[in-house]
């Protein structure tokens, strides 16, 4: 026993020596700013911007209803904005879920060469830059772009489309975008799916549908479900699509917490949307952990499988 | 009739990857476009945009004096370089310290660890951005190139400790433990067993972050100052102020430069199978 007390001792000052720093930096600068964005949010905002430190519950008010005041009203059109990006990142996960899910079954059924490759060149455009890839999308969709002077060229149109500064323009750009990320969750699961149990369900004497809605969708669940989180949570507090493709006609929460930084200069109504969007994405996860176990953990899957 | 379904699907696939490669083949044909005026118009091919962002040539006509200076590209690039490269050494330090503590040792804050791991990753950017700027605004700290470096190694550790933990996952502990029978102390055996078996994990972890960090826009965006312009904050500037020639140029640099890195990244993986 007390021959390996030392040992013990060492391992534990490796352990924490290892840990130390991690804990240091990430307690310091990741829960710090935190921390303190939430106190921000419960502060009053100064004069010309900054803050003063007084309890203050008027920027939650603004937003949820109770603020009547003769400088802080109430007005609803805070909760439609987020309420429209709420519809905007559904959309975008629904859509990127139909476009992934055919395409999953496609690669899973390939020859192991092939499927690499797959895999590879729908890896490949989370590494491209982001603006790059929206700013094609800019330049497709623009009145003298791409699609427009198809249209015109094959006659179906006399005038330019306005697709861009869109909704539409905000949904295709994200979908874009966030396409790896629904795959690959996707993927795992269409590719663990035990082809025998389709061949057996058919035999049984299901019909197609059947098979689909018995056997298929239950057993890919995870992955629609894993992949349509880890687009929603991005979409929701965008700002950079909606601000390319969107322009000043479609504004998401994200565009509202960036004036609030950048142009207003309310800080601590910033700090309260910017909660907003955080107290929701994190009931998600609760909700999605406690339905699917913590194995499930989309992000895990993801990362992992995109890891360079 | 199974056949034919393959064949839809086939179709399909091939559709998939049209939509994802479609857009981003534009913007390379269309950075050898000689229209200055309407880029979506096709009037011969040219390298002017190339000879404009790298400083060679001046713009050729009015209507395309854009970059205002390639020396405030240069410095972008520069900037983006010196963060990412920075970033890269420390995210990678501390992410896989932890997944060596998380994987090799017994404590009871494991979990408390391993889900610690995973918020910096699943926070959105946004929100990120803002807290690290309300932080370094109350606490004086002046925003340049140390605060972005500071923001991209808070969730880029967790990215780094996500791919080296796989690595270690997948690992034999046998070898390790084979070594400490034969004498070796922790530290020789860390040397050279643990780290020469999680290198290749340890090195696309480090890629992974290169390459995130070079193109992060959100969080950098909120804390760069005024001098400390990176690439993608500095594009995001152009492309709002308008759509202009030499943009294509520039991305297909930094597409050429990206799908370098990826491969790179995916070679190492490959090889650390």
């Amino acid at each position: 026993m007390s021959a390996r007390k030392p040992i013990e001792l060492r391992q534990k000052s490796v352990l924490a020596g290892l840990l130390a720093a991690p804990t240091l930096f990430l307690a310091v600068f990741f829960a710090g700013p935190l921390g303190l964005m939430f106190i921000y949010s419960w502060l009053e905002p100064g004069l010309y911007g900054g803050v003063e430190w007084t309890f203050y519950d008027l920027s939650y008010g603004r937003i949820f209803g109770w603020a009547d005041t003769r400088y802080e009203k109430f007005d609803p059109v805070y909760l439609e904005i987020f309420l429209r990006s709420v519809v905007l990142a559904l959309q975008t996960s629904f859509f990127c879920l139909l476009i992934c899910y055919p395409a999953a079954f496609w690669v899973s059924r390939l020859g192991e060469r092939a499927k690499s490759l797959c895999l590879f060149l729908i890896t490949l455009p989370f590494f491209v830059s982001l603006v790059v890839r929206l700013f094609a999308w800019v330049l497709l969709l623009r009145p003298t772009g791409l699609i427009n002077q198809f249209l015109i060229g094959l006659g179906l149109i006399d005038t330019p489309l306005e697709i861009i500064f869109t909704e539409t323009a905000v949904v295709i750009g994200m979908v874009y975008v966030f396409i790896p990320f629904m795959f690959l969750p996707l993927y795992a699961s269409v590719e663990k799916l035990d082809a025998s149990l389709i061949e057996a369900s058919g035999d049984l004497g299901a019909t197609r549908l059947q098979t689909f809605r018995k056997v298929v969708l239950p057993l890919t669940l995870p992955g629609i479900i894993g992949g349509s989180i880890i687009v929603f949570i991005p979409s929701l507090g965008n700002f950079i699509v909606p601000s390319l493709l969107g322009g000043a006609k479609v504004v998401m929460t994200g565009n509202l917490i960036e004036q609030q930084f950048l142009s207003a200069r309310n800080w601590p109504f910033g700090a309260a949307l910017g909660m907003t969007v955080m107290a929701s994405v994190l009931l998600l996860l609760v909700v999605y952990v406690r339905l699917l176990g913590r194995d499930e953990m989309p992000a895990a899957r993801i990362r992992s499988s995109e890891g360079g | 009739m199974f056949r034919k379904r393959i064949g839809l699907l086939a179709v399909y696939g091939i559709a998939f990857f049209a939509f994802i490669y479609a857009p981003i083949f534009l913007v390379v044909v269309y950075s050898f476009n000689a229209n200055p005026v309407n880029m979506m118009i096709w009037s011969g091919f040219t390298l002017d945009w190339y000879r404009t962002i790298f400083g060679f040539s001046a713009a050729t006509t009015e209507l395309s004096l854009y970059v205002e200076s390639t020396d405030q590209l240069l410095r972008a690039v520069r900037n983006s370089l010196i963060v990412a490269l920075t970033t890269t050494l420390v995210s990678t330090v501390l992410g896989t310290s932890v997944a060596l503590a998380v994987a090799r040792f017994r404590f009871r804050l494991k979990a408390f660890y391993r889900a610690l791991m995973f918020l910096p990753m699943i926070m959105p950017d946004i929100v990120l951005g803002i807290a690290l700027l309300i932080f370094f605004v109350s606490f004086g700290m002046s925003l340049g190139l140390v605060s972005i470096i500071i923001g991209h190694c808070t969730f880029l550790t967790s990215y780094v400790f996500i791919v080296v933990s796989a690595r270690l996952a997948g690992m034999d502990m046998s070898l390790e433990e084979a070594s400490a029978d034969l004498g070796a102390n922790g530290w020789v055996t860390f040397r050279k067993v643990t780290l020469p078996l999680i290198l290749p994990g340890v090195i696309g972890g480090a890629l992974l972050a290169f390459i995130i960090s070079m193109d992060d826009l959100v969080i950098t965006y909120f804390i760069s100052g005024v001098d400390s312009t990176t690439l993608p904050v500095f594009i995001y500037g152009m492309l709002r102020r308008g759509i202009k020639p030499e943009i294509n140029a520039i991305a297909t640099v930094m597409l050429l430069f990206s799908f370098l890195v990826a491969s790179l990244g995916l070679y190492f993986r490959a090889r650390g199978r």
